[in-house]
């Protein structure tokens, strides 16, 4: 069974989404439901919170292409936030190592956010 | 409440019942004729009681494929337990049109315990009959409808698959394609074709997400490699190529990005040359006939229709005689086993490694029979290309 969360808080840095569980084609729907009501300012960082995330197929490495596309629409930043071993594993073979922020929380994602203070 | 058994309103109450239940009732002797039957049942039938009484057997009231039916299941079940039960027979009427009924049955005994007749209460099942063949209609109209779906799906696919590999000359070729399901068209793609000057492009890919949006980008990819492929061979200007056209197809803010490898064949003295592009695809296996198996990781290629400036990576490989080179979608590699345990390109190696083959089509047989222990859930592609290891031996 494919057991899957997403949860969305609104702080002042910009939202913060939370994907936990299974992340593959048929909770990817979901999560880009998740994604598309985010509403990033300019200047915002969205950050999304990876810890609990245990299985990411393609159809989530597409979601997380998702959230880059709206935070760069947006002119606002994006950063991962614990991103697993199998996720780093995931994104390397598709030649996307390197392109996202990562950081080990979410915390010192917003924290390293030049304009964390601004909200 | 209870009236009392003298009542003298009773016998007749019980008999008037009896004659005018809304249900058939018949006794029948141990050898199956019929000794006392009530008038409703007489009415359903149509027919006389003096017909009845003496003359015929229950079984010759029934349909033929009822009399059969009774004849192995019913008498028997009767003689076995005393009883049968809600059992759904067709008796004939006298003008031949037939009535469903629900039959139950009781042998009495005698104080000795010997089987002295047979009881039987008839129900009337024409409501319940035309319940059931209602249920059934829609049961067969739901299937066809399945069907309809599964063949527009397989029709589909298929367009998207090449119909057979041809033929190249000192190689051997196969490819095998796993569906996830009947219902959908999957986004998992290869092909195989002949360029100019004797040499061939093939690719393998593998589109994000499933169903209709799916469907439309990996028939997008197919015939776009195809058509890059003969305009400029060169692997990574085909995935350039590529890449600019499903950047230029995003319609809706849900990414629909493939990864693929793309192959050039260039037959060489002693075998082939061949030189490969990666976009963001798992890295192809190399089978040496003499050597340890290899993933030809091409680092740093991406994936394809995600980013306007995605950079693809080459590497060039020359096959000698019963190497084999075997391309795959991450249906392989991401296959989920029945303990949740990724199976990785690693472990494909090392089970490459285990594997006493030489040829394409015993590789691609080797490799769907691991799939199939698998229990996939995604749909599956292989692709395999090897030199032929007997000259003697080509067709």
């Amino acid at each position: 069974m494919t057991e899957f969360t997403v949860v969305t808080r609104d702080t002042p840095a910009g939202p913060v989404l939370e994907l936990t569980g299974d992340l593959d084609a048929v909770t990817a729907p979901l999560a880009l439901q998740a994604v598309e009501a985010l509403t990033p300012r300019a200047g915002q960082q969205v950050v999304v919170e990876l810890t609990g995330l245990r299985f990411c197929d393609s159809s989530g490495i597409s979601t997380l292409i998702a959230v880059h596309n709206l935070a760069h629409a947006a002119d606002a930043g994006i950063a991962l936030a614990g991103v697993p071993r199998h996720l780093t594993r995931t994104l390397a073979l598709v030649g996307l190592d390197g392109f996202f922020v990562t950081h080990l929380t979410a915390a010192q994602a917003q924290a390293a956010w030049p304009e964390a203070t601004g909200g | 409440m209870i009236r009392q058994a003298g009542d003298p309103r009773e016998g007749e109450n019980f008999a008037d019942l009896y004659e005018h239940a809304p249900c058939g009732y018949l006794s029948t002797s141990m050898d199956g004729t019929i000794t006392k039957v009530n008038g409703t049942l007489l009415g359903w039938l149509g027919i006389g009681r003096d017909e009845l009484v003496g003359r015929r057997r229950f079984a010759d009231l029934l349909s033929v494929g009822g009399r059969i039916y009774h004849e192995t299941h019913f008498a028997p079940m009767l003689r076995m337990h005393g009883e049968a039960g809600g059992i759904a027979l067709e008796l004939v009427r006298a003008d031949g049109t037939r009535l469903p009924v629900l039959v139950s049955s009781t042998v009495k005994t005698s104080a000795n315990g010997d089987a002295e007749l047979i009881r039987t209460t008839v129900f009337d099942a024409h409501d319940r009959r035309s319940y059931e063949q209602e249920l059934l209609r829609a049961l067969q109209e739901a299937e066809q409808e399945r069907d309809r779906v599964q063949l527009l799906a397989t029709t589909l696919q298929r367009t998207l698959l090449p119909p057979s590999l041809p033929h190249i000359p000192g190689m051997d070729v196969a490819a095998y394609y796993h569906p996830a399901s009947a219902d959908e068209v999957g986004g998992d793609f290869y092909d195989l074709f002949p360029l100019a000057d004797g040499t061939w492009a093939f690719f393998l890919g593998d589109v994000s997400g499933k169903g209709a949006e799916a469907a439309v980008v990996t028939s997008l990819a197919r015939y776009t490699l195809r058509a890059a492929a003969v305009y400029d061979p060169h692997p990574v200007a085909v995935l350039e190529h590529l890449n600019t056209v499903l950047i230029q197809e995003q319609i809706s803010t849900t990414p629909r990005f493939c990864t693929a490898i793309h192959g050039l064949l260039e037959p060489a003295e002693g075998g082939a040359t061949i030189t490969l592009a990666s976009g963001g695809h798992p890295p192809a296996l190399l089978i040496r006939h003499d050597g340890p198996a290899e993933l030809l990781t091409a680092q740093g290629g991406q994936l394809i229709g995600a980013l306007p400036d995605a950079r693809f990576v080459e590497l060039q490989v020359h096959l000698r005689p019963g190497d084999t080179l075997l391309l795959y979608s991450d249906g392989l590699t991401e296959a989920r086993t029945h303990d949740r345990v990724r199976y990785d390109e690693e472990e494909l190696r090392d089970f490459a490694d285990t594997l006493d083959v030489s040829s394409a089509t015993e590789t691609v047989a080797a490799v769907s029979q691991l799939l199939a222990g698998f229990g996939v859930d995604d749909d599956t592609a292989l692709l395999a290309l090897s030199v032929r290891l007997d000259e003697e031996g080509r067709s």
